[in-house]
């Protein structure tokens, strides 16, 4: 309520002077090749997102003159004729220290970026390149199962970052950088990647400066969006139509970094590469689906964004949804942004709108243990004292649909508790006419196979399965195939921001939100919402560690569900 | 699912299979006849008990479903106390036995009938390496009844304490638990006997017979006999066992091992001499194999768990792949195996029968009939292609050591579906595994990430028997990083890690299910007739036309012969793939 001001500024900053950015990102390369001069291996990426027929691609080794050597199909990406400049907006922000540097670093650092390849930071803040890279080089680590050359190529990479201070609203001070990017660009062929790193109160100013003044003439213009996309239906609604008088559809690329995930990535793999699992995707074998999110920590003085959209916005419609839809769609004609993004969108609009039952929320509370003190929600200096904001909450979502009709989808996600982590949980039915009922007991839900797909921490997937107790007798117990990341792959995961940053950059669209992937998610959130903050409804308190509130228990008992995290033979 | 129930199988007396095509296939299967239906006598209820208090372990309570007791005496009022007792035992599983025997307020082993125990042949290598070590064990964990005696039989002149001597060498205790191990090691030895007799004496079988009526003091007598000795001994052993020592009040069980004839023809003799002496049910025929751990558990993977189930037929099915090897030859024993070969030694019985275990429809219950009813279901419509391959012996010998077969079974779940068996001696590896070979994914999304060999992209779940127990499921994963390559990882189960206790022998678990009367691990006849209907004209004609076996070298992975074979049916074997 208080946030759609922020978004009257646009309607009247708005202009005519629309889709003044080039759009000439439709053209990704297909094939890239990328050569590794340390291991001599070639590796090489397949997009096929727009469809151009892929060639074989065989692994040459090749020549160490040739090492640096980028080829491409397209003259647009990488090669010695383009450049690709990104500007991150925000630059001395978090998450641009913690995560967007380091990220691009890693990409540097595995030959993944063009040749002509230089980062610009953009803040308010008077800072010279120098100082930038001072800034930057605190949080640059290299990989831990391979340091080479680490400190040299960290020089190289912060040689080519620069820093450029401006307002995010004074579309002078992006004149200012365009004339910085065009002298570095050198005349060459340019592709401009903007990555916002800013509140989402200037999301459109900034958009509207860096597209009237900061656009590239030559090559393609790109800009990276962070949630929040708006706080309900009509918000984030009016965001699109604001970017879109300035962007095409194509050149916004909205993150969401729980879908650069390994195992969010996994997921699909798992589903349609392997014959044991797609027989079993459906309602006639699945008893219900679960998507934990848990904190371990609360909002810890920073709690005034938070306040304003709690958790059910900040994770459940976003997170947590984009999984479920991943998850649950009906196998795409190909791996193609658009083809997988329109099965995304029909499971959405096959969904059941959330109704206020199908909620139950938490808040924690101050807690002390062993003379420690936790501090709860309100004790946040940052948090108002009344606030309502829920900081846990847990859903039951339903798709009606042929596949999953009555198969509660539950969500559940919260700061505060007593663990972190993200994982999926399916939980298959009974054996009908079980022969070896006498040998469980009487808890047959103790009986069911479960999948578990552990996103973090320690990225794992496990099937429970029945299985005999070794000895005399016959007595069944759960036993787990298990697949532990760790053990299996001793490379170091790469972030999921590394990810996403490199398929922006390449044009690679299918793990971004489109705009009516967007609206139809708040379409289902919004009314619920709404009626939440207009009812002011309270939240049950739970203490700060704790497993959460009970109501999360309640909820799942009315759809026959037992959560998989907090059965007991699990944590 | 269509399943038989014990009672329409019976109905049937024979039934014959239409002919198949003549390139070398079959021609006629008859499906056996069966004796008339078998009526079970009720074993005694058994509580394995553990003799130091306060640790209840996991195995201490026995719950086999198919161990259905029905009271031998209404007159003895115990009887009916523990069937209460096996009632509550089987409705909740969480009591521990020693509440129960606190709520019946009495002593479950006190039981007034006997158990003997009569090692024939208790001399030989078995004997000592296995058999009485089981009793041992079983003894140790508290499974045998209170009133047991172990007497040992054979021709060589012994005295009670030479056999003792003799046992003890081979004793041990589990490695996870050593509490009194020698001080139960001394009370056992006191229960064992020795009594020196030719096999095929009535005069010594009545002297044995004397002994064991000794030590049973008057009590209701259990027999159980273990024929440890060469096939052309078992019907003298068992002539004058069951003639002279008979179980007078109790039940007398003999338990047979391997070979059961050379080919339908003389198994068939072999089971018709051995009913003169005993009934159907009196007859247990071992099959070590269905004893181990995971073959056990094979029937639990399939049958208690949802996502297993509909995976299991044709639909998903690519091949079946069952693999044994040795990785030693016959060291000087080849007398024996000379005369039978791999394929009777292996094949037509630990292999089939780990097949038809893994082929059975949904039986009716876990009740032993019910399960060997689909076993022999199962095994009566498999036909073979005529083609077996691959087999190497020394010298003049055209034994096989090494066999390789394809086997099909015709029915609506396994139709065109190749099980393909594997096995051999003097091997690079020792094992024994399954592999289900899944089929490809139809048009695989990730096909392009796979590269051009998809066999490699299908899954496949082994259940590897020996040696280092374990379930794993091949699947296809992204490799964790930029970009999108796919590779085949495992969900694992190593039984090592996941269940720290030692698991018992196969033959503990066997002689068990023997004394309670637990038939389901055991062969019948006419599953037995069905096995050998199904290698009897192949080995005849291999027999015939002396076929030559392939060379191979001692220690190799064996003979190419057995890639071509599978190559015939589209199969590549699993266990000699570049990531094993």
């Amino acid at each position: 309520m208080t946030f759609t001001t922020h978004f009257s500024h646009c309607s009247t900053s708005c202009n005519d002077n629309s889709k003044l950015f080039s759009s000439s990102s439709r053209s990704s390369p297909a094939i890239h090749y990328r050569f590794s001069g340390s291991r001599r291996l070639c590796r090489y990426r397949i997009n096929s997102a727009n469809g151009n027929p892929l060639k074989a691609l065989p692994s040459l080794p090749i020549s160490e003159s040739a090492a640096d050597y980028d080829y491409d199909d397209n003259v647009e990406t990488g090669d010695s004729h383009s450049t690709l400049s990104i500007t991150v907006v925000g630059a001395s922000g978090d998450l641009a220290k913690k995560k967007i540097f380091p990220a691009l670093f890693a990409l540097y650092y595995e030959d993944w970026l063009p040749q002509n390849f230089r980062v610009f930071g953009y803040a308010r803040t008077k800072m010279t390149d120098e100082e930038l890279r001072n800034m930057i080089s605190r949080t640059l680590t290299c990989r831990v199962d391979k340091r080479e050359d680490c400190e040299q190529k960290m020089n190289n990479f912060l040689g080519r970052c620069f820093y450029q201070a401006g307002q995010y609203s004074s579309e002078e001070h992006f004149a200012e950088l365009d004339t910085k990017l065009k002298e570095k660009e050198g005349g060459k062929s340019s592709n401009r990647l903007f990555y916002l790193s800013i509140p989402p109160n200037i999301f459109v100013d900034v958009v509207r400066c860096a597209s009237l003044r900061a656009s590239s003439a030559t090559g393609w213009t790109r800009v990276i969006v962070e949630k929040p996309f708006g706080r309900d239906s009509e918000s984030s609604a009016e965001l699109t139509k604001c970017l879109k008088q300035y962007l095409t559809e194509e050149q916004i690329f909205r993150i969401d970094h729980y879908l650069g995930k390994e195992l969010v990535e996994n997921l699909s793999v798992l589903r349609f590469s392997n014959r044991v699992f797609e027989p079993l995707w459906s309602r006639d074998y699945i008893r219900n689906v679960q998507l934990i999110f848990s904190e371990d920590f609360g909002t810890e003085g920073r709690g005034g964004y938070f306040d304003n959209y709690g958790i059910i916005r900040d994770i459940m419609q976003n997170h947590l949804l984009q999984i479920l839809t991943l998850f649950a769609m009906e196998t795409p004609v190909s791996l193609d942004a658009e083809d997988i993004r329109n099965e995304k969108v029909k499971v959405l609009r096959s969904m059941k709108t959330l109704q206020l039952e199908d909620v139950t929320l938490g808040q924690y509370k101050g807690f002390s243990k062993g003379g420690k003190l936790y501090p709860g929600y309100t004790d946040d200096p940052t948090v108002p004292k009344d606030s309502i904001t829920p900081t846990f909450a847990a859903a039951a979502l339903f798709i009606n649909n042929a596949r999953w009709d009555g198969v509660p989808f539950l969500m559940k996600a919260g700061k505060a508790l007593h663990t972190k982590r993200a994982e999926i949980r399916v939980q298959f039915r009974h054996v009908p006419g079980n022969l070896y009922k006498r040998n469980f007991g009487t808890d047959l839900d103790k009986a069911t196979n479960e999948l578990v797909l552990r996103v973090q921490p320690d990225e794992a997937i496990y099937l429970k399965i029945n299985n005999k107790v070794p000895g005399l007798g016959m007595r069944l117990d759960r036993s787990d195939l298990n697949l532990l990341y760790k053990a299996r792959y001793p490379r170091e995961i790469p972030d999921a921001y590394e990810r996403l940053l490199l398929d922006a950059i390449e044009g690679e669209r299918r793990l971004f939100i489109r705009s009516d992937e967007l609206d139809a998610a708040w379409a289902l959130f919004s009314p619920m919402l709404k009626e939440l903050e207009e009812k002011r409804i309270v939240p049950e308190l739970y203490p700060y560690g704790s497993r959460g509130p009970v109501g999360a228990h309640y909820l799942a008992a009315k759809h026959d569900v037992r959560w998989g995290d907090l059965s007991g033979d699990d944590s | 699912m269509a399943t038989l129930s014990s009672a329409q199988w019976r109905s049937y007396s024979t039934n014959s299979f239409p002919p198949s095509s003549s390139n070398g296939r079959q021609n006629n299967h008859r499906l056996l006849s069966l004796s008339s239906p078998v009526l079970r006598k009720s074993p005694p209820a058994v509580f394995c008990l553990q003799q130091s208090q306060g640790n209840s372990r996991p195995n201490v309570v026995l719950m086999e479903d198919g161990a259905v007791v029905t009271p031998v005496n209404p007159a003895q009022k115990k009887e009916a106390a523990i069937q209460k007792l096996e009632d509550g035992l089987l409705s909740s599983s969480s009591i521990s036995t020693e509440e129960l025997k606190e709520a019946a307020g009495f002593d479950v082993n006190e039981n007034e009938s006997s158990v003997s125990i009569t090692v024939v042949g208790a001399s030989g290598d078995l004997a000592k390496k296995k058999i009485f070590p089981a009793l041992f064990a079983l003894y140790y964990e508290g499974c045998l009844p209170k009133h047991f005696t172990v007497f040992g039989y054979a021709r060589s002149k012994m005295t009670d304490a030479e056999l003792r001597n003799m046992v003890s060498k081979t004793l041990t205790c589990r490695i996870d638990q050593r509490e009194n191990c020698g001080e139960k090691m001394d009370q056992f030895l006191k229960r064992c006997f020795y009594h020196s007799g030719q096999y095929d004496s009535q005069e010594h079988f009545e002297a044995l017979d004397k002994k064991l009526k000794e030590h049973e003091g008057g009590r209701e007598s259990n027999r159980l006999f273990y024929l440890s000795i060469p096939p052309n001994i078992f019907i003298d052993a068992v002539k004058c066992a069951s003639s002279s020592a008979s179980a007078a009040s109790g039940w007398t069980r003999v338990i047979v091992e391997k070979p059961f004839g050379r080919d339908s023809e003389s198994s068939a003799a072999l089971t018709k001499a051995l009913k003169q002496y005993l009934t159907e049910d009196q007859i247990f025929r071992i099959d070590h194999y269905l004893g181990k751990e995971l073959v056990e558990n094979l029937s639990v993977l399939r049958f208690s768990n949802l996502i297993f189930e509909p995976l299991w037929s044709r639909q998903y099915i690519r091949n079946v792949q069952l693999i044994f090897s040795e990785d030693f030859g016959t060291e000087g024993r080849g007398g024996y195996f000379d005369n039978y070969g791999i394929i009777r030694d292996i094949m037509q019985n630990h292999l089939l029968q780990i097949l038809a275990l893994f082929a059975m429809e949904t039986p009716v219950s876990l009740d032993a009939e019910d399960i060997r009813n689909e076993k022999s279901h199962t095994r009566g419509g498999v036909t073979h292609p005529g083609y077996t391959d691959d087999k190497t012996v020394p010298k003049d010998s055209v034994t096989p050591t090494f066999a390789a077969a394809a086997l099909f079974i015709d029915n609506a779940r396994w139709d065109g579906v190749p099980f393909l068996m594997k096995a051999g001696k003097a091997l690079h590896n020792r094992s024994a595994e399954i592999r289900v070979q899944f089929r490809h994914v139809p048009g695989n999304l990730y096909n392009r990430n796979i590269g051009t060999d998809l066999d490699q992209a299908t899954n496949e779940l082994v259940i590897r028997v020996q040696p280092d127990e374990a379930i794993y499921l091949k699947i296809n994963n992204k490799v964790p990083g930029l970009g999108m390559r796919l590779d085949r990882s495992n969900l694992n189960l190593l039984y090592s890690t996941r269940y720290s206790k030692e698991i018992p022998d196969a033959y503990e678990r066997l002689l068990l299910d023997a004394i309670e009367g637990e038939r389901r691990l055991f062969i019948r006849s006419d599953e037995l007739d069905a096995a050998w209907s199904l290698f009897t004209p192949v080995l005849k004609e291999l027999e015939e036309k002396r076929t030559i076996p392939e060379y191979y070298p001692y220690g190799s992975r064996g003979p190419v012969g057995a890639h071509y074979l599978a190559a015939r049916y589209k199969v590549r074997w699993g266990d000699l793939g570049m990531e094993e």
